[in-house]
């Protein structure tokens, strides 16, 4: 056991020793709304998120980012020119998951 | 066009500050507790003393060392590391631990260590207690529940005697403004985008935004980005060096389509692209051989060769003809009458039946020989026979050229379907590819036909759906590698540099194989900011969402708001951004309509500035709106003090127990 700092409590020495899980953001916001009820007037964590977008999401190139006018069949990978597109065909199926998951793109199979 | 080398600093640890009771008697203590992190120091020194990344590494047990109890015993535990003792961050990055849960501390036992950390290295050593008040941060409409553990840590572990809780956005602005005034904060965190109305010095709390998008997602966003571009360097592409460029060159793009389309060009590519240099290890590259060597090479190999199958022959050669003489032996002993017995075994040695037999074998093996004999003499004399090369021509009245472009054309077309074969072969053995995918959906439409209905079969294409689905048909066929081979023969008869040429380009150097191109990601990452959309977050960006929240208001807040924007937070350092503001609110306000965009002095440091400011010039109103001891033990440990640099306290409802049932 480490050594405790001079500067805590003698009370509070032992119970750093329980484990305790902590609840994560998620569960917190959950039991808040729960408390307050929908009526509430209070301002809580969740309630100043920001509004989904009403703009339609613009389509860049998965590999280089550019403007993508194009999507493969295939593998659905946005991409910009022909030459990308070489590319795209030889692309091995992993790194096209990872693009695609970065984009939040991939279908829950 | 220029190559960087990365720096990669490493942190120094920090060290123990010496404790000066006297002089800092009373002072408050100052810590900014960010989500990237943490800065904190007495109020009377003129900078943080301590800044360090808010993390902490518990490190693991080694889980194949089997140690005996006495050896655990023996041995410490290896020490917990914290902040900027973490010297070499990648070797442990799967080990760090955070307090936080996005912009809020959710862990308090590693908030403890951290608060051990900073209490250790500014020296405290009074016993029993941290005997100054503290004033430090929490997130934007922290929940109380939070507030009342930190309470709880804070009062009842360090026995601290008073705690101040703000906002970090509001004291930057504090720092640059007047706190009296009216302003739109924009606050650009770690996790976090904030868009903060402030109105005659109060925040109007329902009306706040937070965009959950920050500058951790724009580091994961290009981190994961290069890796994809390099698979070959995913180890050596750390969240460190990404976070080295990303504070070095990354920027936000004025317009950002516009500097796409720019990139687009191959010139303006050339010029403005940023080559990364990786660290690499010379590896000793092999001599190179001249021509001439290879050639002596090549002789040397087929002469020793040729030795070898020379050996081999002889050996045959003495086999066969020993076996020879011992058939000819039986064959003498079958005339004998005497040595019938011996004939028979004989003949059992061979595995033979009859004298028929055995007269064939002998003709056999005579034949091998002479064809033994016949290759040594060959061999000798180095009179090989040589098969005469037929190198096609090209078809009459076709230039050659255009014929050699034609074959090399049909090989690419074959090679193409090579990959495509190759491709389906690979997305066939996942699961979870399109290809599988629709593999398994025709099985289960040809196992799910109707009884009675099934016409499956009556026409010849109905059975290519087997070919369909089956793994086999995309091994390569035979008669396409033939005919490969072919046209390589005679391309390379016609053109010998053709491999040469190939082989040219895809020689690299070793240190531009390690050199990472950085091109529109230096511009991908913070627009993130703008377009959330582009990590598959459906929020609205920065733009539209201070868009959103000025139309809460009336027309005359409005432009009271927009006349004095002011931005802060880590991501405000980001090159372009007030630029790129600046342009977005022109489209936003009304045409000739006035604003201004204020930038804060020190973006990341000016929330700790302003608690000083805070603790040092208004040190009554400090000392009012702190939360004593006494009172959290009256009011509990959600109870927050409201002043015009907090959060809005909201009671929580006394659980509300159900008695009407009784």
């Amino acid at each position: 056991m480490q050594e405790m700092p001079i500067f805590k409590s003698k009370t509070m020495q032992e119970s750093g020793v329980k484990k305790r899980l902590w609840k994560s953001l998620k569960q917190i916001q959950t039991s808040e709304r729960n408390l307050y009820g929908l009526n509430s007037e209070a301002v809580l964590y969740s309630s100043i998120n920001a509004p989904p977008s009403f703009k339609p999401p613009k389509k860049y190139s998965d590999m280089s980012g550019l403007i993508a006018s194009y999507c493969c069949p295939q593998s659905k990978i946005f991409y910009h020119n022909s030459e990308e597109y070489k590319i795209v065909k030889k692309m091995p199926s992993d790194i096209v998951k990872g693009y695609l998951t970065l984009r939040g793109a991939t279908s829950l199979v | 066009m220029e190559v960087l080398v990365l720096k990669d600093l490493k942190t120094v640890p920090d060290i123990v500050h010496e404790y000066n009771p006297k002089e800092l008697k009373g002072q408050y203590l100052i810590i900014d507790n960010g989500s990237f992190q943490c800065r904190a120091g007495f109020a009377n020194k003129k900078q943080p003393q301590l800044i360090f990344k808010n993390l902490v590494c518990k490190p693991r047990k080694d889980r194949n060392k089997k140690e005996t109890k006495e050896e655990i015993q023996q041995q410490a535990p290896p020490a917990t590391l914290i902040g900027n003792d973490i010297v070499n961050i990648e070797a442990l990055r799967f080990q760090l631990r955070t307090q936080f849960d996005k912009n809020v501390v959710t862990h308090y036992f590693l908030q403890e260590q951290i608060f051990d950390y900073i209490f250790t290295h500014l020296g405290i050593n009074t016993e029993g207690k941290v005997n100054h008040p503290i004033i430090m941060t929490e997130a934007l409409v922290n929940p109380n529940y939070c507030r009342s553990l930190m309470s709880e840590l804070l009062f009842e572990c360090y026995q601290v005697p008073t705690v101040f809780y703000g906002i970090d956005s509001l004291f930057s602005f504090n720092f640059n403004d007047d706190i009296k005034g009216t302003a739109l904060i924009v606050s650009l965190g770690y996790y976090t985008t904030h868009v903060i109305p402030f109105i005659d010095g109060q925040q109007v709390t329902d009306k706040i935004r937070r965009i959950n998008v920050g500058g951790f997602h724009m580091l994961t966003y290009i981190h994961r980005l290069m890796q994809l571009k390099y698979p070959m360097h995913v180890n050596n592409i750390t969240l460190s060096r990404i976070e080295e460029l990303f504070h070095e060159h990354c920027f936000i793009a004025n317009d950002y389509i516009d500097s796409l389309k720019k990139w687009a060009c191959h010139d303006y590519y050339d010029t403005h692209i940023k080559k990364i240099q990786l660290p690499y290890t010379q590896a000793s590259a092999p001599t190179q051989l001249t021509a001439e060597q290879k050639i002596e090479k090549k002789k040397e190999m087929s002469r020793r060769l040729a030795e070898i199958n020379a050996r081999k022959r002889e050996e045959r050669l003495i086999e066969e003809e020993d076996q020879l003489a011992r058939l000819e032996e039986i064959l003498e002993s079958y005339d004998d009458e005497e040595d019938s017995e011996e004939f028979e075994m004989g003949l059992k040695e061979f595995n033979l039946n009859s004298y028929e037999e055995l007269e064939k074998t002998i003709a056999a093996t005579r034949t091998r020989i002479d064809k033994i004999k016949a290759k040594m003499q060959a061999a000798e004399t180095g009179v090989i026979e040589e098969k005469p090369v037929v190198i096609p021509q090209p078809p009459d009245g076709v230039n050659v050229e255009v014929w050699l472009n034609q074959l090399r054309e049909k090989k690419n077309t074959i090679l193409e379907k090579k990959q495509v074969r190759k491709q389906r072969r690979i997305d066939l053995a996942k699961r979870r590819t399109a290809a599988a995918q629709e593999r398994m959906r025709i099985i289960s439409r040809l196992a799910g036909k109707e009884k009675g209905t099934d016409d499956f079969g009556s026409r010849d294409e109905d059975w290519n759906i087997y070919k369909k689905i089956s793994r086999e048909q995309d091994s390569d066929s035979e008669v396409e590698n033939e005919k490969l081979l072919e046209l390589d023969e005679i391309l390379r008869h016609y053109d010998p540099m053709m491999n040469a040429e190939e082989d040219e380009k895809m020689k690299m150097t070793p240190a531009e194989y390690h050199q990472l191109h950085f091109a529109v990601e230096s511009i991908r990452g913070a627009e993130l900011l703008f377009q959330p959309s582009m990590m598959g977050i459906c929020e609205a960006g920065l733009s539209e969402t201070i868009d959103y929240v000025l139309k809460l208001f009336s027309a005359e807040n409005q432009q009271r708001l927009v006349d004095n924007i002011f931005i802060t937070g880590g991501i405000a350092k980001l090159p372009g951004l007030k630029e790129r503001l600046m342009k977005e609110l022109m489209e936003i306000r009304p045409f000739q309509s006035t604003f201004s965009v204020k930038l804060a002095n020190d973006p990341s440091l000016d929330c700790w500035n302003g608690m000083k400011k805070f603790a040092t010039t208004t040190e009554n109103i400090a000392n009012k709106c702190s939360i004593s001891q006494q009172e959290y033990l009256e009011f509990g440990g959600e109870y927050l003090k409201e002043n015009c640099l907090s959060n809005r306290y909201f009671k929580s409802p006394i659980e509300r127990q159900d008695n009407s049932m009784m």
